[in-house]
């Protein structure tokens, strides 16, 4: 599968450094300049699947970088990042070419999912909602888990926590990880749920060797998918 | 325009002062002239009357040939005094003849359209038997009103002998009717005089009062905070013209302070959100799995570190503001540059990172100023220079007298400010574009504060700037007088 290039506009260094951190875990390729210049040379040379633009840059504003590239009758799709709750701001920035926009302070969540509907619409993926990984197939839609055509029943959090396991083979989760990432980041209870919710996972799926949900001592669980 | 119950407006007060003023002085008017008018017809008669009647008595008594008192007596009989009643009565006068002892020898009327003469009043006749010779007054008899004349009647015409008194009446209907002619008229008069004026008067006070109530209700949809609604700029030059004029002034005034306001508390939101940003999407990011990879762990702490540390210092200087607007208090002491700044010099060369910082003395003054405050301007200065010059550049302080005022100056070679900086740099949050060459981003505040504190001691501040050619910031302290 070909790797998904963001480009992200933006001048602060911390938002700056969290956002290339959590879209490189996401799997994207993110490249970063901190100045609407910069943005308009770069585009010149590389193909972005998307652009991230922060509207307050040293040089110039989002909406005018915004217009500039529309101009260059590029179609990328721009999500823009606003402090401003004002709906003026919105229709400028829609005006001006955004595809859509995120106000500030955004949720990483959202801007995923964001990131995700544009690149659908756009085209760029096309996210099947079925995973297969050796005998297991899960229905993200239906929310179906089979092994070898047998269906099994899953409780919401443990469907949720073989998703995310499934989806990234071989990568190794924590415990605290798992927990934040099925639980929410919010959940402030032990460690030891994730055990649970693990052992009960791997008895539905009659987990035995090769085993599918491997554990990694002293750190936490992997997927490992088997040979069909 | 809605007043609370019970309560009067003003127009109506007005027009019900107007009104009431009116009718008085119209009443008091045509009283007066009623009052006149009637005086002037009473003498007019009175004198007619009497100018009538005296040839009729001399010649009388010129026929009777009296000459003593002795003769005389026989000649006042009814027989003899019954001519001249007569001779003096006319349609509307009649008079009687009395005796010195007030009885009525003869009496004119003998025609029944002959008016009755009122019986005679002792009090006046007595009068006239004394002499008067001016006796008038008047009475009433069957409701009418009748006026009186008494006339003595002498021997002669120069004698002081009086043997009786003549008594004429006469009626004054005629007055009367002349007067309740014309006192109706001045009825209606005054009456379409009152009606017309008091609705011209309420036409005039409604007019002169229609700005104020247009200035009402625009100051009711200000109070909602609708600052959009200005009262309409009359040309009228009287006083609700000034008022409404001053109206607007204090709007827009108003009306700035309230934006200026708006644009802080937005810009300082603004300020927040930024490192807040980085700092939510930090730990989310953290949270959703990057903890578990020391290196990146430690990476993006520090950056959180960075942008709390940021708040910390906006929350500061927001306080700092806050503070320095609510109740500046400052507390004045003289001061002596040349040890100030020496004192100063010393932390200034530790907070420069690898610039120096040099001292050029000026001429020995004495300020007047807050130590603590007039340290604070001298350190936000320094640390913009230091922020916004590069390494191994030079930092200079120095000061100079100034007419009543020091000026002191802080030079440095650093990046400088392009027009677009120099015009808004004073302003609340404003960052200019040297700001991205610096490491260490502030608030842009600093130099908002920096002014408030000189204003607050009475100094101006002044910077002057080109793009790449270096700052000098300077400002007054005023000096302790001698
Ligand atoms: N000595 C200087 N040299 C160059 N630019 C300066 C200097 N001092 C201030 N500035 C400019 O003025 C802007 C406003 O300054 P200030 O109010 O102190 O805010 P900040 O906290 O950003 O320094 C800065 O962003 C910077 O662009």
């Amino acid at each position: 599968m070909k790797q998904i290039q963001i480009l992200l506009v933006e001048d602060d260094p911390v938002i700056t450094e969290f956002l290339r951190t959590g879209l490189g875990y996401e799997g994207y390729a993110v490249s970063v300049v901190d100045t609407g210049n910069d943005a308009l040379n770069i585009i010149r040379d590389t193909t972005f699947h998307l652009i991230i633009l922060d509207i307050m840059l040293p040089d110039m504003d989002g909406f005018t970088v915004c217009r500039r590239i529309r101009n260059r009758e590029l179609k990328i799709p721009i999500l823009m990042l606003t402090v401003r709750k004002e709906v003026a701001d919105r229709i400028k920035g829609l005006d001006s070419g955004a595809d859509d926009y995120l106000t500030k302070p955004f949720s990483f969540n959202e801007l995923l999912a964001r990131i995700r509907a544009l690149l659908r619409r756009a085209g760029n993926i096309r996210e099947s909602t079925r995973i297969i990984q050796g005998t297991l197939v899960l229905d993200t839609n239906r929310r179906e888990v089979r092994r070898n055509g047998r269906q099994i029943e899953l409780t919401p959090t443990e469907f949720n926590l073989l998703k995310l396991l499934i989806r990234h083979p071989g990568r190794v989760f924590t415990r605290e990880t798992l927990l934040n990432r099925v639980l929410g980041y919010d959940y402030d209870g032990g460690t030891n749920v994730v055990d649970v919710h693990i052992n009960h996972l791997r008895q539905k799926l009659r987990d035995r060797p090769p085993i599918l949900i491997r554990t990694v001592y002293g750190v936490g669980y992997a997927f490992h998918p088997d040979e069909t | 325009m809605h007043l609370p119950a019970g309560k009067i407006s003003l127009t109506a007060k007005l027009v019900f002062l107007y009104a009431t003023l009116l009718i008085s002085s119209v009443l008091l008017v045509s009283y007066y002239s009623y009052w006149n008018i009637w005086q002037l017809f009473i003498t007019n008669k009175t004198s007619h009357i009497r100018a009538r009647a005296k040839p009729v008595i001399e010649h009388w008594l010129q026929d009777q040939k009296i000459t003593d008192p002795t003769s005389m007596a026989k000649k006042i009989s009814r027989r003899n005094l019954l001519p001249l009643a007569r001779d003096l009565t006319s349609k509307d006068t009649v008079a009687i003849i009395l005796n010195k002892q007030g009885d009525i020898i003869a009496s004119g009327k003998r025609l029944s359209e002959e008016p009755t003469p009122p019986p005679p009043n002792l009090k006046y006749v007595g009068k006239a038997l004394a002499g008067d010779n001016e006796v008038t007054y008047w009475s009433k008899v069957n409701d009418k009103a009748i006026l009186v004349f008494l006339i003595p009647l002498r021997l002669q015409p120069d004698s002081s002998t009086i043997f009786g008194a003549i008594q004429m009446s006469t009626s004054l209907a005629d007055i009367d009717q002349i007067l309740l002619r014309n006192g109706s008229m001045q009825i209606s008069a005054v009456a379409i005089v009152l009606c017309g004026g008091v609705l011209l008067g309420y036409l005039l006070i409604r007019y002169s009062l229609r700005d104020l109530h247009s200035l009402t209700d625009t100051c009711r949809e200000i109070a909602k905070g609708d600052f959009s609604r200005k009262p309409k700029i009359t040309r009228r030059g009287d006083e609700i013209g000034h008022l409404a004029r001053s109206f607007n002034l204090m709007i827009n005034q108003l009306e700035k302070m309230f934006d200026s306001q708006k644009r802080f508390s937005a810009n300082a939101a603004h300020e927040l959100l930024t490192p807040l940003t980085g700092l939510r999407g930090s730990i989310e990011v953290l949270l959703r799995g990057a903890q578990d990879n020391p290196e990146v762990l430690n990476r993006l702490n520090k950056g959180m570190y960075k942008e709390v540390n940021r708040l910390i210092r906006i929350c500061d200087q927001l306080l700092a503001v806050s503070k320095l607007e609510n109740s500046c208090h400052v507390e004045k002491q003289k001061i002596k540059i040349h040890s100030f700044m020496k004192d100063f010099i010393q932390q200034a060369q530790l907070l420069a990172r690898n610039q120096t910082v040099q001292l050029l003395q000026g001429p020995s003054l004495t300020l007047i100023a807050d130590p603590d405050l007039l340290e604070q301007i001298l350190l936000n200065l320094l640390s913009n220079a230091v922020r916004y010059s590069p390494a191994n550049s030079t930092i200079s302080i120095g000061w100079k007298s100034l007419g009543q005022t020091a000026e002191i100056w802080l030079a440095d070679q650093g990046y400088g400010m392009d027009e677009k900086t120099l015009t808004h740099l004073f302003e609340p949050f404003y960052r200019g574009s040297s700001a991205c060459k610096s490491e260490t981003k502030g608030a842009g505040l600093g130099l908002t504060l920096t002014r408030t504190m000189v204003e607050a001691q009475e100094g101006s501040i002044h910077v002057n700037s080109s793009s790449g050619r270096g700052t000098t910031v300077s400002f007054t302290i005023p000096l302790a007088s001698r």
